[in-house]
C-alpha cells in the first residue's frame, strides 16, 4: 500500500515525487512509457522563463516567477545544467509599440527580477544579430535555459535515492475507489494500492480524471509546437532567448540558445485532437522560418540537424488546474500544465506537497533525506589529467562512440547501467547525448547498439529504439562473419 | 617525437596518400578509428571499383585489400582503433588529440597533416521531411553498414528516398537479402546516381524510380508504418493530386554526403560553401599552413579511383611541403565556377609552385548530352575540352598547366556550354 501514487513521470510528477521523498511516506510514480520525461518534458523550448508573460494573478504567473528562482537551488542540488542566457522580448517596426510597455508593466506586477526597457541601439549592441526592424526590447535578465528531461531524470533519481519507487511501462487503465483509497490498475493488469492519487498525466490528465470523476472540471485541448534544431556549431549566434511580442496565439516563435550550444527555433502553436502525435508539418516549419526571420537576421537554417514537435497540455480552464477533486477525496489534479510548466514545476511541486497535500501534517520529515544528486561531468569537458586517470581505471573511456558529441563507450555504459539507466537507443541519447549531433546517429547508432548489447547481454536486434518492441534492426542475416 | 606527415583516416584516400608519401626519410603515421583499414570500401561489397586504377572490376573490399597489402609490405606506421578528436596549431606544425581503444589518450605531433576522414550522410533532419519520427527511418549508408558489416537487416518492406549511389546499391542489396523494395523517389528530374547503377540496381530488379517526387509524410508511432510521396514541379513545389501511399517498415535516405571535417573545429580552416570541405589550392593545401585534404573529406567523390588519384597528388604535395619545397602563401590565381559549373577543386593556383600541369576536378550543375568546358582568363579562352553525357552525379576533370595561363594574376573561370 502506497501513501501517494503519482500518475505521470514528466517534470511535474518527478519533482512532486522528490518533494514527497522528504517525508516518511511511501511514494510511487507510474508512467506508461519506458523512460521518464518522454512527453511534454522531452519536447519543449527548455526555457526557464522569467515569468513575464502570464496574466497577473494567475497561478502561471505566480509559479513561473517562483519556479525561476527555485531553479538555482535545483541546479545546485541536482547538478542540472542551467545557462543564464537572459532574454529579450522584441518589438518590430510593424508591432504596436504599446505592447512592449504593457508587458513591461506585467513583468513588474508579476515580480519578475529586474526587467527593463531598452532602445533599439542598446539592444543591438548586446545582440548584434537582431533584425534591423527591431525598434525596442524588453530585457528579461532572469531568463535561463535548462536541459528539461535531465531535470526529470535527476529529480527521479534523487527521489529514488530517498526511497520513492518508479514503475515504468505502467499505463493506468482504471482507477477503483476502495475504503482505504484507490486501486490503480495498468493495461497489463497489474494493480497498485494507494491512499492518494496525484494526476500529473499531462495531455491525458482529463482521461485519467474521468476514471474517477463524473464531471471533470476541465478538458485538455492539445496544442502542437514544432521546432528546428541547429547544430552546436552555431553557438554564439545569439546569447539570449529572443521572444517576439506575444499575440493571441501564444508566445510566438522564439530563438532559443540551448545549454549544449544548439539553437532551437520554434515553437508553433497549432491545435490538434490527438494527444500524442508529434508529427512535423510543412506549414508549421514554414511558419517558423518566416516568423523567426523577423527577429534575427541571417539565421543559419542551413545548420539544421533535426526537426521535432511537442504537445502542450493546454486546457479549457486556461490557468494551471492544481486542485483536489471536488468529487473524490484523495484524488488531486495537477492538470493543464502547458507553458510555462517547465519553469513552474519546482514551485508546483512545493505547492502540491506543502499546501495541497499538507504532507507535513500526516508524515514526519525524513531525517536521512539527501537533497543531492551528482552527475559525472561529460568526459570531453575534463582536464587532460582527469581524462587520463579515468582511462586508466576503465579503458572504455578511450573508446569514442559518438564523434559529433564526443561521447565515450564508458558514458554509454553509465547511461544504461546507472541509477534510472535506460537500455534503449533514445534513453542513451537522452542521458549521454550519443546521436544528438550533426550525423544524428548515422555513425554511432550501431556502436551504441553494440555497447547496450554488451552491457545487457542481449543481441543488437533485441535492443529497442525507445518503447517496448521497437527494435531498429529487423533480423539477423546469414552473412554474419 | 614529431611525425613528418600524419594521415587522418585509413580509407581509400588515406591509404593512397600514405603509400604515395612513403619514402626513406619521411616519417608517416596513419590514424584510423576503425579496427581495420579500408574505410567505407569495407561495406561496399558490390563490384564496380577499380575500373580505372586496375582496369578490373573489383568489389570494395578487394580494391581496399590491394592497397592494404602494399601498405603493410612497406611497413608504414598505423594506429587502428584511434579516433582523432581535435587538432591545434603548434610552432612545428600540429598537435593532434586522439583516443586509442587500447593505448588510451594520445598526443601526436606532426609537421604536416593530410585530412582524409571521409564523409558523413545527410540525415532526415537536414532535409526536413514532415511526419512522425518512428524507428525505421535511417540513412542508406547506415543500413549498408548494418547489413554488410554487422549482419542485420533493417527492414522488410522498403522505400528509398534519393537516387544517390548508396540508395541505388542498397535497393539491390536489400532485394537480394529478401526485402521488398517498393520504389525509389528522387526530387530532381534526373537521377543523382551513376548511370550504370540505375540499370544494374533498379531496372534489372523492376524497382520503380519516381523522378521529380519526394516523401511528404512519414507515419508510425513506434515503428514506421507508411510513407506518402508526391510529385513536385520544377521549383520543387508539391503538385496537388499526386499523392501515392506505400506501406513500408523502412525508409532509407540517400540524400547526399557531406565531408567530415569535424576534427578541424579548433582550426580556422576556410571552407568551400558548395563542397562543405576545406578550400584548397592546387597543392591540396588549405589556408592553414601544413594542412592538406583529399578524398571525401575534401569533396565527395563518386569513384574510388578518383579518390586514389587525388590522394596521391595531395600526398606528393605534403611531402614537398615537408621538404620545404612549397609555400602556402604568395600570389594566387583563383579558379571560379562559372555558368553550368557548381564547383571546382582546387579553387586557386598558388603561383610560386605552379610548375606542372594540375588536374582540376569539378561538377556540372545540369545534365547535357554534349558539352564544351571552357577555361577563360580575362574573357580569353585558355583551354577547352569536349565531353559527352555529363551530369551533376559524375565528377569531371580538366588539365591545366603553367603554359596555358595568359597572365599570372587574373582569375580563371570555368564554364560549360551545352552544344
Ligand atoms: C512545444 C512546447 C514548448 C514548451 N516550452 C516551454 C518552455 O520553454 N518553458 C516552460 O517553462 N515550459 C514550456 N512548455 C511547457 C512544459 O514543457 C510542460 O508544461 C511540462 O513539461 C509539463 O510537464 P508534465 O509533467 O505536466 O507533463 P508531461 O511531461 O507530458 O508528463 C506527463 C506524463 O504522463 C504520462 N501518462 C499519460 N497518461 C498516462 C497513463 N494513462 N498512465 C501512465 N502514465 C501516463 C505520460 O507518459 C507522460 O510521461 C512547453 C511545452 C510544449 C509542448
Ligand atoms: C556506399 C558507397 C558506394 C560506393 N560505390 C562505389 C562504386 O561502386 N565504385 C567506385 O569506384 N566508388 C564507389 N564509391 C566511392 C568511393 O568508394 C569512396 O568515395 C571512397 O572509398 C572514399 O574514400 P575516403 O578515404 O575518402 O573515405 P572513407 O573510405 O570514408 O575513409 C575515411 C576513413 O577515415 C576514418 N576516420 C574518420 N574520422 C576519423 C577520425 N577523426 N579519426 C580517425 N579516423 C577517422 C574513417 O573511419 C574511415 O575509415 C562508393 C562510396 C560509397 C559511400
Amino acid at each position: 500500500m502506497y501513501d501517494y501514487l503519482i500518475i505521470g513521470a514528466g517534470i511535474c510528477g518527478t519533482l512532486i515525487a522528490r518533494d514527497l521523498s522528504r517525508y516518511e511516506a511511501k511514494t510511487v510514480v507510474v508512467d506508461k512509457e519506458s523512460d521518464v520525461g518522454n512527453h511534454a518534458t522531452l519536447a519543449n523550448s527548455a526555457i526557464v522563463h522569467s515569468g513575464h508573460d502570464p496574466l497577473e494573478g494567475t497561478l502561471k504567473a505566480k509559479f513561473a516567477v517562483e519556479g525561476n528562482r527555485l531553479y538555482h537551488t535545483l541546479a545546485k542540488e541536482l547538478d542540472i545544467p542551467l545557462r543564464k542566457t537572459g532574454g529579450f522580448l522584441l518589438a518590430n517596426r510593424q508591432d504596436d509599440a504599446k505592447g512592449l510597455e504593457t508587458l513591461y508593466r506585467r513583468a513588474v506586477a508579476n515580480g519578475v527580477d529586474s526587467p527593463s526597457l531598452l532602445d533599439a541601439s542598446t539592444a543591438k549592441e548586446r545582440e548584434p544579430m537582431l533584425h534591423d526592424d527591431i525598434v525596442a526590447a524588453l530585457d528579461l535578465p532572469s531568463t535561463m535555459v535548462t536541459y528539461p528531461w535531465e531535470v526529470a531524470i535527476a529529480a527521479m533519481q534523487n527521489a529514488m535515492k530517498n526511497g520513492a519507487a518508479l514503475r515504468l511501462n505502467y499505463e493506468v487503465a482504471s482507477i477503483k475507489r476502495t475504503e482505504e483509497g484507490f486501486v490503480v490498475t495498468s493495461a497489463d493488469g497489474d494493480s497498485l494500492r494507494t491512499k492518494v492519487v496525484i494526476n500529473a498525466a499531462g495531455t491525458f490528465a482529463d482521461t485519467i480524471a474521468s476514471m474517477v470523476e463524473r464531471e471533470v472540471p476541465y478538458r485538455i485541448t492539445p496544442s502542437r509546437g514544432e521546432y528546428y534544431v541547429l547544430d552546436k556549431l552555431v553557438d554564439g549566434f545569439v546569447e539570449r532567448v529572443l521572444y517576439p511580442l506575444p499575440n493571441n496565439n501564444g508566445k510566438g516563435v522564439l530563438v532559443v540558445p540551448q545549454v549544449h550550444g544548439n539553437i532551437l527555433l520554434g515553437p508553433t502553436n497549432t491545435h490538434q485532437t490527438d494527444k500524442e502525435n508529434v508529427a512535423n508539418h510543412a506549414e508549421d516549419l514554414d511558419k517558423i522560418k518566416r516568423d523567426a526571420a523577423r527577429m534575427a537576421k541571417d539565421i543559419p537554417f542551413d545548420m539544421t540537424i533535426r526537426t521535432f514537435a511537442g504537445i502542450r497540455a493546454s486546457s479549457t480552464y486556461e490557468d494551471f488546474y492544481i486542485e483536489p477533486s471536488k468529487e473524490v477525496p484523495g484524488f488531486y489534479h495537477v492538470a493543464g500544465i502547458d507553458s510555462p510548466g517547465l519553469t513552474a514545476a519546482p514551485a508546483i511541486a512545493e505547492h502540491v506537497v506543502g499546501k495541497l497535500l499538507k504532507v507535513r501534517e500526516s508524515y514526519p520529515k525524513k531525517s536521512s533525506f539527501d537533497p543531492y544528486r551528482r552527475k559525472k561531468k561529460a568526459f570531453h569537458t575534463l582536464s587532460d589529467d582527469e581524462q587520463r586517470r579515468l582511462i586508466e581505471a576503465d579503458p572504455a573511456h578511450a573508446y569514442i562512440v559518438c564523434k559529433c558529441e564526443r561521447v565515450t563507450a564508458a558514458e554509454v555504459k553509465a547511461a544504461v547501467q546507472g541509477p534510472l539507466g535506460s537500455a534503449t537507443v533514445k534513453g542513451v541519447k537522452k542521458r549521454a547525448r550519443a546521436g544528438s549531433g550533426l550525423c544524428q546517429g548515422g555513425y554511432c547508432e550501431s556502436e551504441v547498439l553494440k555497447v547496450i548489447a554488451e552491457v545487457t547481454g542481449k543481441k543488437p536486434h533485441e535492443i529497442d529504439y525507445y518503447r517496448k518492441n521497437t527494435p531498429i534492426l529487423k533480423e539477423e542475416t546469414k552473412v554474419k562473419r | 617525437m614529431t611525425w613528418d606527415i600524419v594521415v587522418i583516416g585509413g580509407g581509400a584516400g588515406g591509404l593512397s596518400a600514405a603509400l604515395a608519401a612513403h619514402e626513406e626519410d619521411v616519417r608517416i603515421l596513419v590514424l584510423e578509428r576503425e579496427a581495420v583499414l579500408g574505410g567505407i570500401l569495407n561495406q561496399c561489397i558490390h563490384n564496380g571499383f577499380g575500373l580505372h586504377e586496375f582496369e578490373e572490376d573489383l568489389t570494395g573490399p578487394e580494391y581496399a585489400d590491394r592497397f592494404i597489402a602494399a601498405f603493410y609490405e612497406k611497413g608504414i606506421d598505423v594506429y587502428l582503433g584511434t579516433t582523432v578528436m581535435n587538432m591545434t596549431k603548434t610552432k612545428e606544425g600540429f598537435s593532434l588529440e586522439a583516443f586509442d581503444k587500447k593505448a588510451g589518450k594520445l598526443a601526436i605531433e606532426a609537421r604536416a597533416v593530410i585530412l582524409s576522414s571521409g564523409c558523413y550522410e545527410r540525415t532526415r533532419g537536414q532535409i526536413r521531411i514532415p511526419g512522425e519520427r518512428p524507428a525505421g527511418v535511417m540513412t542508406a549508408g547506415s543500413a549498408q553498414r548494418y547489413l554488410n558489416i554487422e549482419g542485420y537487416l533493417v527492414g522488410k518492406e522498403v522505400f528509398i528516398l534519393g537516387s544517390g549511389d548508396i540508395g541505388l546499391i542498397m535497393a539491390r542489396r536489400m532485394t537480394l537479402e529478401g526485402a521488398n523494395v517498393k520504389g525509389v523517389a528522387e526530387i530532381m528530374p534526373h537521377s543523382n546516381g551513376l548511370t550504370r547503377n540505375i540499370a544494374q540496381c533498379l531496372e534489372d530488379f523492376d524497382i520503380p524510380l519516381y523522378l521529380s517526387h519526394t516523401v511528404t509524410d512519414i507515419r508510425g508511432v513506434d515503428r514506421l508504418e507508411g510513407i506518402t510521396i508526391e510529385e513536385v514541379d520544377k521549383d520543387f513545389r508539391v503538385i496537388e493530386g499526386t499523392k501515392k501511399d506505400f506501406a513500408v517498415d523502412c525508409l532509407l535516405l540517400s540524400v547526399g554526403l557531406i565531408p567530415d571535417t569535424m576534427v578541424l573545429e579548433s582550426l580556422d580552416v576556410k571552407m568551400h560553401p558548395k563542397t562543405k570541405g576545406p578550400l584548397v589550392d592546387h597543392n591540396f593545401h588549405t589556408n592553414v599552413e601544413g594542412l592538406f585534404a583529399c578524398g571525401n573529406a575534401l569533396h565527395v567523390h563518386d569513384l574510388v579511383d578518383d579518390v586514389t588519384e587525388e590522394s596521391r597528388r595531395a600526398a606528393r604535395c605534403a611531402k614537398e611541403y615537408v621538404h620545404g619545397k612549397i609555400d602556402k602563401d604568395g600570389r594566387k590565381v583563383e579558379i571560379h565556377a562559372g555558368e553550368g559549373i557548381s564547383y571546382t577543386v582546387p579553387s586557386a593556383l598558388t603561383m610560386s609552385s605552379f610548375d606542372r600541369p594540375v588536374r582540376c576536378a569539378f561538377r556540372v550543375d545540369r545534365k547535357a548530352d554534349r558539352a564544351v568546358f571552357r577555361l577563360t582568363q580575362n574573357n580569353e579562352t585558355i583551354a577547352t575540352k569536349k565531353a559527352r553525357f555529363v551530369a551533376p552525379a559524375e565528377m569531371e576533370h580538366v588539365e591545366l598547366g603553367p603554359k596555358d595561363l595568359k597572365d599570372t594574376t587574373s582569375p580563371i573561370t570555368l564554364t560549360m556550354e551545352v552544344v
